[in-house]
């Protein structure tokens, strides 16, 4: 979807003149009015049915994605405008809601990163942000969460979406400073370069998951470290080069 | 828990990397099974020239014999496992310092740890210092001459190419002879 004003909203805008003006070289005048009375007869109808489903919008997850749909379908982007949150601010006051559940998302993530190492599934992250809401949040579904982390992406926080062996999961990596990295690190220093998941479990109280995400993230994505599959304690142990002791 | 070279009982210096666990192990990251792969081929090579090894097959790495001070390290117990050789080879072969032989084969390679341009120029050397210029000679008598020579056990594959290399320059020609092959080494016209 363009956010650059391909919307209805754009007609709204002063390129509308100039855009009539080179519609007009191929096409005559009367098409044009014709094709002008069209549109915003067009505009009022979908702005009459957003405001008479107004609540019901709000309020049902599937009626409120179809809806999404039906928009996608005509080339309508309800987040483009000129007021921040689009469409949905103009005409149904939902503009704020979209964020605030982008900051509900963004709250459980960072509360979790602990446990998680920064993935979580779905249906928990799901769960944990209904909890936030309450009662008066209404449902929330997978596809808002997903509409929601598209938001967030201008804020280049890593907020992402990922399928891992058919289960969706949310990924919010900091991008600078991995804590849980920088942790490691100094593991691999006190170890003469040796790190595997039973010491970050043991000496730092770290879930497994959260261990082997970190660790595999630092080997496969990063390259920072050199594998050992024949390990004889744990079978599989990472190495830092750079925290190894190498004789000239 | 400093990373040392180390000498072998033949007489060969391992370098450091040899005493990191993780080194014989294939990497899933790509650019550090780069890496790793640049390290054992230099390696490998190196170990063939001081032993003057010509053939490494992927079941060395399983069956004790002439490569085992290489593929393998007990002092930290570790192994160099069949299909991380193979991808090793296939990496070698690719750089041109290895061809697989027999061909058609990728269990197998013959090492150049002297390309056949240079070997062609260390025989054509020794068949000039011997004083056996422009002298019929058999394969046999350069693989196995009375006086070891940097010729002797050269593969017979690894010979040819030598020859052929030379031929292309006018300085061999392949002899047809009753039992065999024969050469004859000659400077060519100034």
């Amino acid at each position: 979807m363009h956010r650059r004003g391909v919307g209805l909203a754009a007609f709204d805008r002063k390129q509308t003149t100039k855009r009539f003006e080179e519609l007009s070289n191929s096409i005559s005048q009367s098409q044009v009015t014709h094709l002008n009375n069209q549109l915003a007869q067009f505009r009022t109808a979908l702005t009459h049915f957003a405001s008479t489903h107004r609540d019901k919008i709000k309020s049902d997850p599937s009626f409120r994605h179809a809806f999404q749909q039906m928009c996608t379908s005509i080339g309508v982007d309800p987040l483009a405008g000129p007021r921040k949150g689009g469409w949905w601010a103009e005409l149904l006051g939902l503009g704020d809601w979209q964020y605030e559940l982008g900051v509900q998302i963004v709250d459980v993530c960072v509360s979790t990163r602990e446990r998680n190492g920064g993935l979580i599934e779905m249906a928990e992250l799901i769960r944990m942000v209904s909890k936030l809401r309450g009662v008066s949040g209404g449902s929330i579904t997978e596809d808002d969460i997903v509409q929601s982390i598209k938001t967030l992406e201008p804020l280049g926080a890593g907020y992402q979406v990922v399928d891992i062996s058919g289960r969706k999961m949310v990924r919010s990596v900091v991008k600078e400073l991995d804590d849980d990295q920088t942790t490691i690190l100094g593991l691999a220093q006190e170890h003469g370069g040796r790190v595997v998941e039973d010491m970050l479990i043991q000496r730092r109280q770290w879930s497994r998951e959260r261990a082997r995400t970190a660790l595999e993230n630092m080997l496969l994505r990063d390259g920072l470290c050199w594998l050992d599959d024949q390990d004889e304690e744990c079978g599989r142990a990472y190495w830092v080069t750079s925290a190894m002791k190498w004789e000239a | 828990m400093a990373l040392s070279t180390h000498t072998t009982s033949t007489g060969f210096l391992l370098p450091s990397i040899h005493s990191a666990p993780p080194f014989f192990t294939q990497q899933p990251n790509p650019a550090t099974e780069a890496i790793v792969i640049e390290q054992w081929t230099k390696l490998i090579l190196s170990y063939a020239r001081h032993r003057n090894l010509f053939y490494l097959r992927v079941e060395d790495a399983e069956t004790g014999g002439d490569w085992d001070e290489v593929l393998r390290n007990d002092r930290i117990n570790r192994r160099l496992p069949p299909t991380h050789l193979s991808s090793i080879l296939a990496g070698m072969v690719a750089k041109n310092v290895a061809t697989y032989e027999p061909a058609k084969q990728t269990r197998s390679v013959l090492l150049y740890w002297r390309l056949p341009e240079e070997w062609a120029e260390v025989l054509h050397q020794w068949a000039s210092t011997t004083g056996q210029m422009n002298t019929i000679m058999t394969f046999y008598e350069i693989t196995d001459p009375p006086v070891n020579s940097p010729l002797t056990n050269i593969p017979l594959p690894l010979l040819r190419k030598a020859i052929t290399i030379l031929a292309k320059s006018n300085r061999a020609q392949i002899i047809a002879i009753a039992d065999g092959e024969g050469v004859r080494f000659f400077t060519p016209a100034k």
